[in-house]
């Protein structure tokens, strides 16, 4: 400890005196939290996660179009809108609007809708009721057409909002024609059984008979039979529902870890260059001393970056219009994990910094291998919705094992037994790099470890 | 483990050998030398000559391929933390972390060689006032001249009082008035310090080294005091005449 120390001060000094380098430690990872969180929370506004503005265009005026309204209200995720600046819309001027980006899509009730849609609702409680008399059946009246409900949706759109705004029309039509052809059968039902009532008993038949004929009520509760219940699959009892904070927070810090490999590994190449650790090592010191002086104070650093992009996701970002992040019950094992992760970046920082020839490589080739680390290590896209041969590639990206260790404890309420693997190959990746760069040194011939 | 030998030899290398990994050819073979107390030994050579693998062998640096050195009686490959007590080294280039000051980089280096508190800042003021850098031994050393880098690089190898001390050309690119307050500092501390001195500046090694050593494609082809060997090769008038004369005048790359 008597010769550590000094050299953990010594690169602790050296990094605060490196404007430039405080910059990318500190200054990047909080910036890239802050832009790509606000930026994912607008993308979410589109995706649904906020209200969809929707223009509604009611042509047909009758029953359809205000069921259809009535229904569409109830859609938390959309926003309908029925006037533009105190007029009501036309179906151009709907079109134009969604088409500059103003509102995400127009939903357009074409005329006729209503009327249509109880003469086909009648017709197809007559069709059914008549299938067994095959001479009615023959002279089955064929329904009309009924014009389609239009929906405009603006380019940007994702197909996911496409989707469930679609389906939830096509839910609600169905809810409407179910109705309908209820309330066709109810009227039909009773003067069907009436007619053959009437045929079949002839001369006994009576209004005290009709009276006795069962009525069909249409007023039926409307209570779903059977509901659908969601819930999240979790590992332990806590569990929150992910955001893009609960995303961001942990994907750019593992990120900003890992690009101190720039630094790192640039004092390492400095040291060299400089003579410096060829003076060092005619010191009555060992490598490995001047090693972990340097790992120790990096990864001092790794933890105070730790420290300082927790607290942007828990004070600064809500007050941005976020969520609150949400660390889990365990900060015992989230501290495992960031102390894992940053040995994992401190020993691929060291080996670059003894494999590179120059600064310039080091910091190009690092930062580089860093960012497609990261890119598919699930860091800017999540692993999941990766193509399934870039989930397997994924499995070799230290970020992504780091990730997934925060993710678990962030949102699957996993507990330190569950993280473990990933922290074993955190802590591998740490002794493989740094057992590279140690034989690295030594087999150039350049110095002698000891 | 400290058998000291009874003739006040101070380094004492044999038959030293380096064959780099991937090469065929020896970098340094055959290599004999033995250094009194308080002699400043001169190394001269051409570039690729070997003196840099040299002194990095006899400095722990590199491990030789075969061969021993003993500093103080003591082999640097078996016992390579006791010797490196006992050395300072002064590189080619100036290491010293440029974004601390003289100061800071010399407590730094005291710290790692084992001093503390008092003792310390003390030996750090007159290794500051040996080179004269007191007033500006706070300022950053980027900011710096050529010559003040290099008196602070002297400072940084003599901050332990080493008994022997490795200095790899320590007077390049510097003004000459830098370069005399340098040469003139190390004939101060000879009565301490015994040292192995490289350089390309031939007329240095005349005035400050009692013995030479002219090294050519890896191995020593001369030796003896700067006087024996002017005398010992006829038509020289200096030591560059001699280096000429043994090395020839075909460039070196």
């Amino acid at each position: 400890m008597g010769k550590l120390w000094p050299n953990i001060y010594k690169e602790l000094l050296l990094l605060f005196r490196d404007y430039a380098g405080l910059l990318v430690i500190f200054l990047m990872p909080v910036v890239l939290v802050i832009v790509t969180t606000l930026v994912q929370q607008n993308i979410l506004k589109s995706i649904g996660e906020t209200k969809i503005k929707t223009l509604f265009l009611d042509r047909d005026g009758q029953m359809v179009g205000p069921k259809l309204e009535e229904v569409l209200k109830k859609v938390d995720a959309l926003e309908l809108v029925k006037e533009l600046k105190g007029k009501t819309i036309d179906v151009e001027t709907a079109k134009s609007a969604v088409a500059k980006g103003d509102y995400q899509l127009a939903i357009i009730v074409p005329e006729g809708t209503t009327k249509a849609f109880i003469y086909n609702a009648k017709q197809a409680a007559r069709n059914s009721l008549s299938s067994g008399d095959t001479k009615k059946t023959s002279k089955k009246k064929k329904t009309v057409t009924v014009p389609d409900l239009t929906v405009y949706f603006d380019p940007t759109v994702t197909e996911t909002v496409r989707t469930s705004v679609t389906g939830s029309l096509e839910k609600a039509l169905i809810g409407i024609e179910t109705d309908e052809k209820i309330k066709a059968f109810a009227a039909l039902l009773p003067l069907e059984i009436e007619a053959a009532a009437k045929k079949s008993m002839g001369a006994m038949w009576s209004e005290e008979v009709k009276k006795s004929l069962p009525v069909l009520s249409v007023a039926w509760d409307k209570t779903p039979i059977m509901a659908v219940r969601e819930s999240t699959a979790q590992l332990g009892k806590h569990a929150k529902t992910p955001n893009t904070v609960q995303q961001n927070i942990p994907a750019w810090t593992l990120f900003g870890m890992f690009f101190i490999v720039v630094p790192l590994g640039g004092s390492l190449i400095r040291e060299r260059q400089s003579g410096m650790l060829v003076r060092l090592l005619t010191m009555p010191m060992s490598c490995l001393t001047i090693l972990t002086g340097k790992i120790v104070a990096y990864v001092l650093i790794c933890m105070a970056q730790f420290g300082l992009i927790i607290a942007v996701g828990k004070f600064l970002l809500p007050l941005l219009g976020t969520p609150v992040l949400e660390t889990g019950p365990s900060p015992v094992t989230l501290m495992i994990i960031a102390l894992s992760a940053a040995v994992a970046a401190c020993g691929y920082g060291i080996l670059l910094g003894t494999m590179a020839r120059t600064y310039e490589q080091a910091s190009t080739f690092g930062a580089v291998s860093v960012v497609i680390a990261a890119a598919i290590g699930g860091i800017m896209v999540p692993v999941y919705v990766m193509p399934a041969m870039m989930q397997k590639i994924s499995l070799f990206s230290p970020l992504a094992w780091g990730l997934n260790a925060f993710l678990d404890v962030f949102v699957r309420g996993g507990s330190l037994w569950s993280v473990l693997p990933d922290v074993m190959l955190l802590v591998l990746f740490f002794l493989v790099t740094t057992l590279i760069a140690w034989f690295n040194l030594s087999r150039k011939g350049r110095i002698r470890i000891q | 483990m400290t058998e000291q030998i009874p003739d006040t030899k101070m380094l004492v290398a044999r038959d030293l050998k380096k064959i780099y990994p991937g090469s065929s050819q020896p970098a340094v073979k055959g290599f004999n030398i033995s250094i009194t107390e308080r002699e400043i030994f001169g190394l001269l050579g051409p570039n690729g000559a070997g003196k840099t693998t040299a002194i990095s062998m006899m400095s722990t640096l590199m491990k030789p391929t075969s061969g021993s050195v003993t500093i103080y009686g003591i082999d640097i490959v078996r016992y390579p933390q006791e010797v490196k007590k006992l050395i300072g080294y002064v590189p080619q280039e100036v290491a010293l972390y440029p974004n601390l000051s003289a100061r800071e980089n010399l407590r730094f280096l005291g710290r790692v060689s084992g001093l503390r508190g008092k003792a310390l800042e003390q030996r750090i003021s007159e290794c500051i006032d040996f080179v004269g850098l007191e007033e500006h031994a706070d300022h950053y050393v980027y900011a710096y001249s050529g010559g003040m880098k290099r008196r602070a690089n002297l400072a940084a190898g003599i901050l332990n009082k080493p008994k022997v001390l490795f200095l790899d050309e320590p007077t390049v690119g510097i003004d000459p008035q830098s370069r005399n307050l340098i040469l003139e500092k190390l004939s101060s501390i000879k009565e301490s310090t015994t040292m192995v001195y490289t350089t390309h500046y031939i007329g240095e090694v005349e005035g400050l080294c009692s013995s030479v050593a002219i090294m050519d494609a890896g191995g020593i082809i001369a030796e003896g005091t700067p006087e024996e060997l002017i005398k010992r090769i006829p038509g020289c008038a200096n030591l560059e005449d001699v280096f000429i004369a043994l090395t020839g005048k075909h460039l070196r790359d």
